[in-house]
């Protein structure tokens, strides 16, 4: 919905390796990664992001039983990624003319953007660091990756209290330093005295370095050990 | 000849933008702000070369030689095709749009894996999953999740 009316919207370009899409009632064209009008008569225009997961199949059907399940269409269902697209993906050339080296093009990475600064997470470093805990944009996050080792989510550490917590553990058995209690991957915590109490997600973006760093020129990148 | 200009106008007027906009080479800001305005105006554009084309040869019709008439004809073939392609959509030929949206319950949907990773909204109590696999094609698809309309990308 764009100033009270639903745009319907066209694949219709590229844009150093990000697709361009064309609303049919103005024309204009606008940025997927952004979801901002770049050219045409919305320019400068942004389309409110819906949260939303990247997360692997099984972890959704547990948490969503009664969910429903985009169905393929059979006329293209040959054309679809193959299930070792991500690997496949990554011999595929990147087309963008100037990159930041601090980390290989095709990289995956979990990009946090909050209050302005953004940061990006090497997803193979993650897991490992599970339950991550930092600090972007003055806001105190968590970022967790889950057993499967690919599904990833961020929550605020600071509860509706104000209170900031620390979190430490492994993949399936969370807990936070003040009250001891057990946090699972939605960010509820499901033992313990704060049982009931829920974290705020924030939002993330799973992408290549190259194009994150294209659209966050000023990230910042994580390190383990510092 | 006036002829042959319009020809070539016609056809660089549509030709640039697809040749700019391609998958795997660079952009720049000034590739896209000129495809995006030529690719305004050559649906127009295009038709007033072709009224152009076909007045010249209906003018220069009766005194033309047989290979002139021939080139005529070609001329009137190629804006023509120009004139089509300004109001095609030919990222849409390399990857159809999803136009029937449909769902399936969790038990039907053996068409993806437990290891696939999947997009997933939830808004007001209604919760849906885009397998990336599918998304990966179709680049976007609309949808209505819990009264919100939707656009889901990738």
């Amino acid at each position: 919905m764009v100033n009270g009316r639903a745009l319907r919207f066209h694949l219709y370009g590229i844009n150093n390796q990000n697709f361009i899409m064309r609303d049919e009632e103005t024309g204009s064209w606008w940025q997927q990664v952004s979801g901002e009008a770049i050219l045409g008569p919305l320019k400068g225009t942004k389309l409110k992001p819906v949260p939303q997961d990247e997360i692997a199949f099984a972890l959704w059907k547990r948490e969503q039983p009664g969910g429903r399940v985009l169905r393929p269409d059979p006329r293209v269902v040959s054309l679809y990624a193959k299930a070792d697209w991500e690997t496949r993906m990554r011999k595929v050339p990147v087309a963008t003319r100037t990159f930041d080296k601090r980390l290989d093009a095709r990289e995956l990475v979990v990009g946090v953007t909050l209050n302005g600064r953004s940061k990006a997470y090497p997803m193979r470093l993650l897991d490992p660091a599970s339950p991550l805990l930092d600090v972007v944009g003055g806001v105190p996050i968590v970022i967790v990756t889950a057993e499967d080792k690919r599904s990833v989510r961020a929550f605020s550490r600071r509860l509706d209290d104000g209170k900031v917590i620390e979190l430490f553990g492994r993949a399936d058995v969370v807990l936070d330093s003040a009250s001891g209690s057990q946090w699972d991957f939605s960010g509820v915590a499901v033992r313990g005295p704060w049982a009931g109490r829920r974290l705020e997600k924030v939002a993330i973006l799973r992408d290549y370095w190259f194009d994150w760093r294209t659209y966050n020129p000023q990230t910042a990148i994580y390190s383990a050990g510092l | 000849m006036l002829l042959f200009a319009c020809v070539l106008v016609a056809l660089a007027v549509v030709v640039t933008p697809a040749l700019l906009i391609q998958p795997f080479k660079p952009q720049t800001e000034n590739h896209l702000t000129i495809s995006h305005a030529l690719r305004r105006v050559s649906p127009l554009m295009t038709i007033a070369l072709l009224a152009v084309v076909g007045t010249l040869m209906f003018k220069l019709w009766r005194g033309a030689r047989l290979w002139s008439r021939a080139l005529m004809i070609l001329a009137f073939a190629l804006t023509t095709l120009g004139s089509w392609f300004a109001r095609q959509n030919h990222f849409e030929w390399m990857f159809n749009p999803l136009t029937k949206v449909s769902y399936a319950a969790i038990g039907e949907a053996a068409f993806v894996d437990d290891a696939d990773l999947v997009l997933a909204v939830e808004r007001n109590g209604e919760a849906a999953a885009y397998p990336i696999r599918q998304l990966a094609y179709h680049h976007l698809v609309h949808d209505t999740v819990g009264r919100v309309p939707i656009v889901v990308t990738y």
